[in-house]
């Protein structure tokens, strides 16, 4: 990725200069044009809707499964996903991807993200490279400090890899609402292009402090566990949709759940993981129509907390 | 900086695949072994047969036998199979190496003496083994409704511990705690995993081995209850 440029980043090096192009794979999604929202460090649009592959992608050498999540990463791209989030520590879930990125021969297609997962300081560019052969890819565009592990000197190699070429964007992950303070001390400190969070119409604690701070620094926010692991779904699916959800642009609990989040106005995308290629169609029909507006919004966490 | 804090998180933050993906592993193991299960098959009928026979070269052999059986699911199931999607998996695949090599030595250099247990008992010690692992793999079928998930002894290591476990009592008890802290800290690992997979059925066999290990820590046979 680093020496040629691909579809997308042309695409985005277009976008920055003001000029604007249709992306084919959009075009050719679902339900209209796409839901975009600027990094803010570059201007590059990213769809508010990627995937995660926790638990999902870690399938180890199981070949009828790892067809089954290439079925999945097709969907998502199809429907006009680009950004994918990975981890060394997620198991096998960046071999996985590597199959099906090949299988698909899509690495032009994906925004690809990973993560620095060791206690060892200097050992960033070497689990990077690592990940980066099973992917199947010259450079990741994102690289993040996993949960905050060493990343003091995680985040000084990141910064010198992002100068050398060898990314293009670094961030900061947590989740869980585990460790904010520290996580608004690094945002407030640190030169980040994102941060990824969790945050949900349950999990709202980034509300107060992390996702101000994001809209005020210029940091692209990524969501985790936008379904808080799919409790949300075993714990509402069964409940009805309120009546004015279409209002909201909501036709189910998977766009219910989604576009809650991404019309917070300090997010930049959230990364639902699924095995299912319905359940990947359900969680991209969230990337179009009508987001909620910050009424409807107020109206969605209280309907949920009031079932 | 704070550090980690440990009791934020539950036992299902560390549980890094579904249970679609667990249960697929003895499906798969089977269908890629495929016919060497007639081998696995043999080996618990040998056991049962040296322990209905209970003497001393019929103990070294039990003891033979186990540590292929531990040696078989370490380095196929544990290390291939597991270990891919669960690195824990694989620092138990080189424990049951090691338990090989245990049990091997054991079986080679430990000075039993000559005395066997009377014939009724050896005879109910041998077919209650058979019985005991011939029944157990069914769990798994049981748990997936799919024969082919079968979990045999010498295959699948769940199986393959909670077998050992009765004829560890072979080994008197000074030495045979050695032996028993492989098992003790599977049955939790393993009945951990289960309990967070929510595969209820086949939890039965990780608790049940714990048991099992936790007696036999104390539990001293007099010649007349020895299994031998
Ligand atoms: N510290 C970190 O950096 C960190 C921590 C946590 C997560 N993450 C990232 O964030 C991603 C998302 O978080 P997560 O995977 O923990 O949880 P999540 O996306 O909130 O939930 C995933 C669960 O939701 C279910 N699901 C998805 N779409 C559904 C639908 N339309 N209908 C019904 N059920 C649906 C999935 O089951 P099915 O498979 O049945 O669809 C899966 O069990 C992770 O994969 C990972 O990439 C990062």
């Amino acid at each position: 990725m680093a020496t040629q440029w691909t579809r997308r980043q042309f695409m985005a090096a277009l976008a920055a200069t003001g000029l604007s192009v249709p992306m084919p794979g959009l075009m050719a999604a679902p339900g209209g044009k796409a839901i975009t929202r600027p990094i803010p460090s570059s201007g590059e649009s990213l769809p508010v809707i990627g995937m995660g592959t926790w638990r999902t992608f870690n399938v180890g050498g199981d070949q009828h499964l790892v067809r089954e999540r290439t079925e999945v990463l097709k969907t998502f791209f199809e429907s006009g996903g680009t950004l994918v989030d990975s981890s060394p520590m997620y198991g096998s879930a960046d071999d996985v991807m590597g199959e099906a990125l090949d299988t698909l021969n899509a690495h032009d297609q994906v925004f690809a993200a990973n993560k620095i997962w060791t206690s060892d300081g200097g050992a960033t560019r070497e689990q990077d490279g690592a990940s980066r052969r099973k992917w199947s890819i010259e450079r990741f565009d994102l690289q993040q400090v996993h949960n905050l592990v060493a990343w003091e000197p995680h985040l000084e190699t990141l910064k010198q890899m992002k100068a050398d070429g060898d990314i293009r964007y670094l961030g900061i992950t947590t989740s869980h609402g585990r460790r904010h303070r520290d996580l608004a001390q690094i945002m407030e400190q640190e030169p980040l292009d994102f941060v990824q969070l969790t945050y949900n119409v349950l999990d709202r604690e980034a509300e107060q402090r992390l996702l101000p701070l994001a809209k005020e620094r210029g940091i692209a926010v990524i969501v985790n566990r936008p379904f808080q692991g799919g409790s949300l779904f075993r714990r509402y699916q069964s409940e009805p949709l309120p009546g004015w959800a279409a209002e909201a642009g909501c036709g189910n609990w998977a766009e219910f759940f989604l576009k809650f989040i991404v019309s917070h106005p300090a997010v930049t995308c959230a990364i639902p993981a699924t095995t299912k290629v319905k359940h990947m169609e359900e969680n991209m029909g969230a990337q179009y129509g009508d987001l909620p507006d910050e009424q409807q919004r107020r109206r969605m966490a209280d309907y949920v907390a009031g079932l | 900086m704070t550090g980690v804090d440990w009791f934020s998180y539950s036992l299902s933050d560390f549980l890094m695949f579904g249970p679609e993906v667990f249960l697929r592993l003895f499906v798969r193991i089977n269908q890629d072994f495929w016919p060497w299960q007639g081998v696995a098959v043999v080996m618990m009928l040998l056991i049962a047969g040296f322990l209905v026979r209970g003497d001393k070269l019929a103990k070294r052999a039990v003891l033979l036998l186990l540590a292929a059986a531990w040696l078989w699911s370490g380095a196929g199931f544990l290390l291939e199979y597991y270990g891919p999607i669960n690195l824990p998996a694989t620092w138990f695949g080189w424990g049951f190496i090691l338990q090989a090599a245990l049990l091997t030595v054991a079986a080679l250099v430990w000075p039993w003496d000559g005395n066997a247990a009377r014939p009724a008992r050896r005879w109910r010690a041998g077919t209650g083994w058979l019985a005991m692992t011939g029944l157990l793999p069914l769990l798994m079928v049981a748990q997936t409704g799919n024969w082919q998930a079968i979990a045999l002894f010498g295959i699948a290591p769940g199986v393959t511990v909670a077998a050992s476990v009765p004829c560890l009592l072979l080994l008197p008890r000074r030495v045979r705690w050695l032996f028993l802290l492989l098992p003790l800290l599977w049955s939790v690992f393993s009945a951990a995993t289960l309990w967070t997979l929510g595969t209820r059925l086949v939890f039965v066999l990780p608790v049940a081995t714990l048991t099992l290990t936790l007696v036999s820590f104390w539990f001293s046979p007099r010649p007349a209850q020895s299994p031998d």
